[in-house]
């Protein structure tokens, strides 16, 4: 697992709506903010990138210091933005596909409002155990 | 690391300018400001002032195209130890600026000049500019040689024109030195060393090493200076020999630097000519650049001073090329690439620079996240130095990135247009574009948003910007609140109470902090005052203005006043209108509300401000008002609120927008709801134009504003006042009548109305109306539950069932003096006044009947009626036992001597008495005599019936007179039709006929009943009984109304006594006979029918007792002549007479009665008759005649 890692969902409205820190490192509040701004900051990458490839993982696009920002994009331009630490480009690469289709099972719930946060702890609780398996 | 570099950075010539003796900022500025417009001086301006003293070194000079390059340094700056290596680093020239008026010596200017040029040893040039002299200074000055160049006041184009003479001459001058440098280097040679060198320890090594190299390095540097003259060309010349030399001697810095020079030449020489070859070129060259400076890196990685910051400058020069060329991937791949250097730079001042370029650059390309993330960075180490002046640029580093991140004061907003090249952060570039929606909803990335605002607020604290501290402060509260925990929301608050006790009172403010405001509702104006467009093309104006149809509000209108955006509002110039706002404060202090007011931009209202205290999580509707002060369109943007200490205005759409996204669950929270106000009303402000004064009446009911208190029919007359309370007189006025119960109002006296039209302001008109108070409905709960309490208590009925009075009313159309008025026409306004009726219950109907009654001859007295007393009328129509005696009057030859009453059963449930007059009406029914013009109106009138409180009475009407209208030929044209029915069945038409006409006739007769009450209290009204009496009739109307089959009647043939005449012409019984005389008389037979009849006919007589005095023992009367049994035909509608002779022994009272059997009798007659068998004798009986027999006995 890495040591450090942000996970977030970011609506196609460039809003987030779901954001986790499944780093095992021990939170520093700071730092979460830190992981935050990288992270807010990479969108403006991905917002070109996203458009250049048909793939949906588009591997670690941008990097600050240490912290490399891997992202997802959807085909409805929901990103799943990840911030690690650490090279697994296969892990991260599953753990992407298996949140999308955390993702969309989200979405078919017919009370879910697209672009709205996900507030359903379930949700929560399978991203951070898919987050230990693979990251 | 130098901030601002690009690749022609190689090209620019460094000149320090430097502020000599006191200047003011602005004074300065705009001197410096001159000059910077000068960084470009083109060779072919120059050549006048340049004199070739020995041959030119740049021997490829462009004179006609080519121009030199100045960068200038305000203020100066230490001398960099990498001089040697990029001689752009070097300050080549100084000059400084002196305003004259605030340095009158010119000499210590000289001095002082001269000393700061000491710090500059590298300047080839210098020149002191002192603008402003006095004629004195000009004097002393021109006699100066030397570098002190003064400027004469002149205007700012003169002064202009003559820094740029100036600027060519020291362009001039320096070309000329670089010529004399270049030629001494060329032939003498330097040594040139870089930071990296001398820290070599000098080995002998070392210094061969250094020899070898330094040709090369020459070269370069040779180069350089060709770059800076402006001769790309010689320069390329240069840079070639340095490459091959530098690659020789392994000098890799030195190479990367020769590189670069080449690629700075390669581009001065294209001109800003620039194809997609020249960019992979420079792309090609640069990394190459960027390669060979990391290498020399490495290779001197031992060393103390590093060239890492060249590598990242080279990257950021080419990221600055490309970044223009639109090619963000391989400029965010150069930028990453040069932050990642960042850790990697020892001096933070480097790194400083470092990302400020970083974030400068990612804002070219539109990365504006990016730019903010880096200026973030910027602020951040900024404030790691814990002084004023650092946290100054740390709050405007911030200030910038809050654009990105969304919490930018409004402030900025409006600027921003203007600001696009100055910041990091430049303008819209089409990105962000997308964002304006969902930027209605601000807080999405919460944490950073409040980090962001978080560290603008420290930073403002620290540099002591108290306004800029207190907007961060508000923008967090208002919009973070609910992630704050109360103690959080204590700190903001008194951050905000310590800011602005730091400024002055008074101070404005973009961002609203709290409470939060939104529109409530623009209460319509009341319906006294309403205001109705004026169709001016239409005499009734007010029709087609809203609101139309039958309801004052109809639930439709009432939707969409509440929602609806073309909903339009009208205000009057000069009347109060009030606002209703809804005021939240979610947070968990009490907010203290200064002042608080509309916001209105457009100049024209005069809002009033009020003050408001909001306890913790609480909302509060608060009416706001104000008066427009002059014509136009009002727009209420928001309102503008005093609190903590600094005046903001806040918008209605901001909370709109908010509201909407709590809705969609997009922003945090709803702060209303969160308070407990949980309705969630959409309202937009309508649109608002004021209009000019209108008049304003004001109703008044004369005699109080109470309800009137009627009972059912009662008629009323009701006194309204209107008084004109509006400055401009009331010129059009209309009255009409709206709601339920409109035909109870009798009569309006609109004459009154339009006669004191036009209505001066504070005149006054008085308009009657008359009412008569409905019948009160069955259904109605009111009135049953008011039947079984009253008495005991008054009830007052719903205002509901009251009818209104509609006031149309309207000023002057258009006012003459004003001519901005001429074209539109002023609205009209509309007046609602429900008349306050009370309807209580009155007497009520128990039930009608008819009775049918033998009026015995007792009863009656036999008076002429009026249609056949046209000879005797003097006594007719005056006393009252004459109108005493038109209750029962009979008319032999029509009515049968069978009377008929209706009879009205009413009770008085009420606690006053009412008193009941029947009268009938008598239309011209007699067929067409001289008598019609009389018996027109003619009205019978019966005595009153008095019923006390809580008791029943009867009211009889006799229905005698109302076969007088049938009895004439028309009728007698459609009776026989009405009974053809009953032989000839299968005449559907005629039946229909007769129906229609025989319903005609019943409401014809009960028209003509009118039964009015009149009560103790003055007051007096009409029953509303037309449906009983229908109910009533309708079984035995036929009896009502038809005639017998046969009349009968008496007369004298012989006129013996003094009215004789009266007796042949009218067989009355009144007529007097002397007693013992043969008095012949006839009785006549009329046939009403059309059949023949036949008939067997009696007559008898008797006296006052009842007895047969014809007959019998003791016989009175003699007789002559057939009195029983006479067989008589009539035929039809013919008469028949039958002549006798009495002889009355008695004088006194007698009494003739005719009676016939008919025989034969056929069918209709049988139906008249009601006889069930077809064997059982038709008998017709004829009134009784009254025989007055005078004389002696």
């Amino acid at each position: 697992m890495a040591t450090t890692a942000c996970f977030i969902i970011v609506s196609r409205n460039d809003i987030p709506i779901y954001e986790a820190e499944v780093g095992s490192t021990v939170k520093r509040e700071d730092a979460a903010h830190l992981h935050q701004f990288i992270l807010h900051a990479a969108q403006d990458i991905v917002q070109d990138l996203a458009w250049t490839t048909s793939a949906m993982f588009l591997k670690a696009i941008d990097r600050f210091n240490d912290l490399v920002v891997s992202v997802y994009v959807t085909a409805g331009h929901t990103r799943f933005m990840l911030l690690h630490d650490s090279r697994n480009d296969d892990g991260i690469k599953s753990f992407f596909q298996e949140v999308h289709e955390l993702y969309i099972k989200t979405l078919l719930n017919p009370l879910y409002l697209p672009g709205s946060r996900i507030t359903s702890s379930h949700f929560d609780t399978k991203v951070r155990a898919l987050a230990r398996k693979y990251l | 690391m130098e901030p601002d570099v690009s690749i022609e950075t190689g090209a620019m010539i460094r000149v320090a300018v430097l502020p000599i003796g006191h200047i003011p900022a602005q004074l300065l500025r705009d001197y410096t400001g001159m000059l910077l417009r000068h960084h470009t001086i083109a060779l072919s301006a120059v050549s006048s002032f340049y004199t070739e003293h020995q041959k030119s070194p740049f021997a490829h000079q462009p004179w006609d195209s080519g121009s030199l390059r100045f960068r200038f340094v305000i203020g100066g700056c230490p001398p960099s130890p990498w001089e040697d290596f990029q001689s752009n680093r070097k300050i080549l020239a100084v000059i400084g600026i002196c305003h004259c008026p605030s340095s009158p010596d010119l000499d210590s200017v000289t001095d002082q000049f001269s000393s700061a040029c000491k710090g500059y040893s590298s300047a080839l040039v210098q020149r002191c500019f002192a603008f402003c002299p006095s004629d004195s200074q000009l004097e002393d000055g021109n006699k100066k040689e030397g570098n002190l160049i003064l400027f004469p006041p002149a205007d700012h184009q003169t002064q202009e024109f003559h820094l740029n003479t100036m600027m060519q001459d020291i362009a001039a001058s320096l070309l000329m030195e670089f010529e004399k440098w270049v030629l001494k280097a060329e032939s003498a040679g330097t040594i040139l060393k870089t930071p990296l060198d001398s820290q070599a320890s000098l080995s002998s090594e070392e210094v061969i090493k250094a020899k070898k190299r330094r040709l090369g390095r020459a070269q370069k540097t040779i180069g350089d200076y060709c770059l800076l003259a402006g001769s790309p060309v010689d320069a390329n010349a240069h840079y070639t020999t340095a490459l091959e030399l530098a690659r020789l001697t392994g000098d890799y810095f030195w190479y990367a630097g020769a590189l670069e020079g080449s690629v700075c030449a390669l581009l001065l020489d294209r001109m800003g000519h620039i194809d997609p070859v020249l960019i992979d070129e420079v792309k090609y060259r640069y990394n190459s650049v960027i390669l060979h400076y990391r290498k020399s890196s490495i290779q001197d990685n031992t060393q103390r001073v590093s060239p890492l910051s060249f590598e990242l400058e080279a990257t950021l020069k080419l990221a600055r090329f490309l970044c223009r060329r639109e090619l963000p991937k391989d400029v965010v791949e150069l930028l990453t690439n040069a932050a990642d250097g960042a850790r990697s730079l020892i001096d933070a001042s480097d790194r400083l620079v470092l990302y400020v370029e970083i974030a400068r650059l990612y804002g070219a390309i539109g990365y504006h996240r990016k730019a903010a993330f880096f200026s973030r960075q910027v602020a951040q180490m900024y404030l790691q130095q814990e002084n004023r002046l650092n946290a100054i640029s740390a709050m405007q580093v911030l200030a910038m990135t809050t654009k990105a991140y969304r919490v930018h004061t409004r402030a900025s907003d409006s600027e921003h247009s203007q600001n696009d090249e100055a910041g990091p952060s430049p303008g819209n570039s089409g990105k962000v574009h997308h964002h304006s929606v969902v930027s209605l909803f601000e807080c999405q990335w919460s944490t950073l948003q409040m980090v962001v605002l978080r560290e603008i607020l420290l930073s403002a604290v620290r540099a002591g910007d108290p306004l800029a501290a207190w907007s961060a402060a508000a923008r967090l509260l208002r919009s973070y609140y609910p992630l704050i925990t109360p103690a959080g929301q204590n700190g903001l608050a008194n951050a905000l109470a310590n800011s602005a006790g730091r400024l002055p009172s008074g101070t404005r403010c973009a961002d609203p902090a709290l409470p939060f405001i939104r529109l409530y509702s623009f209460p319509l104006l009341s319906s006294q005052a309403d205001i109705v467009k004026r169709n001016p093309a239409r005499e009734d104006w007010w029709m087609g203005s809203a609101p139309s149809g039958p309801f004052i509000y109809t639930p439709f209108s009432k939707g969409e006043s509440n929602d609806s955006s073309k909903q339009e509002l009208i205000w009057v110039v000069g009347e109060p209108v009030q606002v209703l706002v809804e005021l939240a404060n979610p947070c968990g202090f009490d907010l203290r509300v200064d002042s608080i007011y509309l916001s209105v931009h457009s100049e024209n209202f005069d809002a009033f401000p009020v003050s408001v205290n909001l306890p913790p999580n609480s909302s509060k509707v608060i009416t706001l008002s104000g008066i427009p002060t002059s014509v136009g369109q009002v727009t209420i943007p928001g309102c503008t609120v005093h609190c903590f200490g600094v005046i903001t205005e806040h918008l209605f759409k901001d909370v709109e927008n908010l509201l909407l996204g709590a809705a969609q669950g997009l922003v945090l929270s709803d702060p209303f709801r969160s308070c407990g106000s949980t309705k969630l009303r959409n309202i937009s402000a309508p649109k608002i134009s004021v209009v000019p004064q209108l008049p304003l009446l004001v109703p008044h009911i004369v005699g109080g504003d109470g309800s009137i208190i009627l009972y059912e029919g009662e008629i009323h007359d009701v006194w309204i006042s209107l008084s004109n309370a509006g400055t401009v007189p009331v010129e059009q006025a209309h009255i009409s009548l709206s709601g339920k119960n409109q035909d109870s109002v009798i009569s309006i006296a609109y004459e009154t109305l339009k006669s004191s039209l036009p209505l001066k302001p504070g005149a006054q008109v008085t308009v009657p109306v008359t009412l008569k108070a409905w019948q009160l409905s069955m259904s109605d709960p009111d009135t049953v539950s008011g039947r079984s309490g009253l008495g005991s208590t008054g009830r007052h009925f719903k205002d509901g069932n009251s009818p209104t009075l509609v006031i149309h009313y309207a000023g002057p159309v258009a006012e003459p003096e004003d001519p901005t008025s001429a074209g539109t026409i002023p609205p009209g306004r509309r007046l609602v006044v429900p008349l306050p009726v009370c309807v209580f219950q009155g007497l009520s109907f128990v039930k009608a009947r008819l009775l049918s009654m033998e009026i015995p001859a007792y009863v009656t007295k036999n008076n002429p009626i009026p249609t056949f007393v046209e000879s005797n009328s003097p006594e007719e129509v005056a006393g009252s036992e004459i109108t005493m005696d038109k209750l029962v009057k009979i008319d032999p030859f029509r009515g049968s001597w069978g009377l008929r009453f209706l009879e009205l059963e009413l009770s008085n449930p009420t606690d006053v008495v009412f008193e009941i007059s029947v009268s009938v009406q008598i239309e011209n029914s007699m067929s067409g005599d001289n008598q019609v013009a009389n018996q027109d109106a003619a009205e019978f009138f019966y005595p009153k019936t008095r019923i006390d409180r809580d008791y029943s009475a009867r009211v009889l009407i006799p229905l005698e007179h109302f076969k007088l209208p049938v009895l004439d030929e028309s009728f007698l044209l459609g009776h026989p039709q009405a009974d053809g029915v009953g032989s000839n069945r299968n005449g559907s038409f005629s039946e229909k006929n007769a129906k229609a006409e025989l319903n005609a006739s019943i409401e014809k007769l009960i028209s003509r009943i009118k039964v009015r009450w009149r009560s103790g209290r003055n007051s007096s009204g009409e029953l509303n009984i037309k449906d009983a009496i229908q109910k009533a009739l309708q079984t035995s109307v036929m009896d009502v109304l038809l005639p017998d089959p046969l009349t009968f009647g008496f007369r004298l043939v012989k006129a013996g006594l003094a009215n004789a005449d009266a007796k042949v012409e009218t067989p009355t019984s009144k007529s007097c006979v002397a007693a013992n005389e043969i008095t012949p008389m006839e009785v006549m037979v009329r046939n009403n029918t059309k059949e023949l009849i036949k008939m067997s006919l009696n007559v008898t007589c008797r006296d006052v007792a009842g007895e047969n005095c014809v007959e019998g023992s003791n016989a009175t009367v003699l007789w002559s002549g057939v009195l029983s049994g006479i067989s008589l035909e009539v035929p039809p509608l013919q008469e028949t007479r039958h002549s006798f002779s009495l002889y009355f022994l008695v004088p006194g009272e007698y009494t003739l009665v005719a009676a016939a059997v008919i025989e034969d009798a056929n069918d209709i007659l049988r139906a008249r008759a009601k006889s069930d068998s077809p064997d059982e004798p038709i008998f017709c009986r004829g009134p009784p005649f009254h025989v007055r027999v005078v004389g002696t006995a």
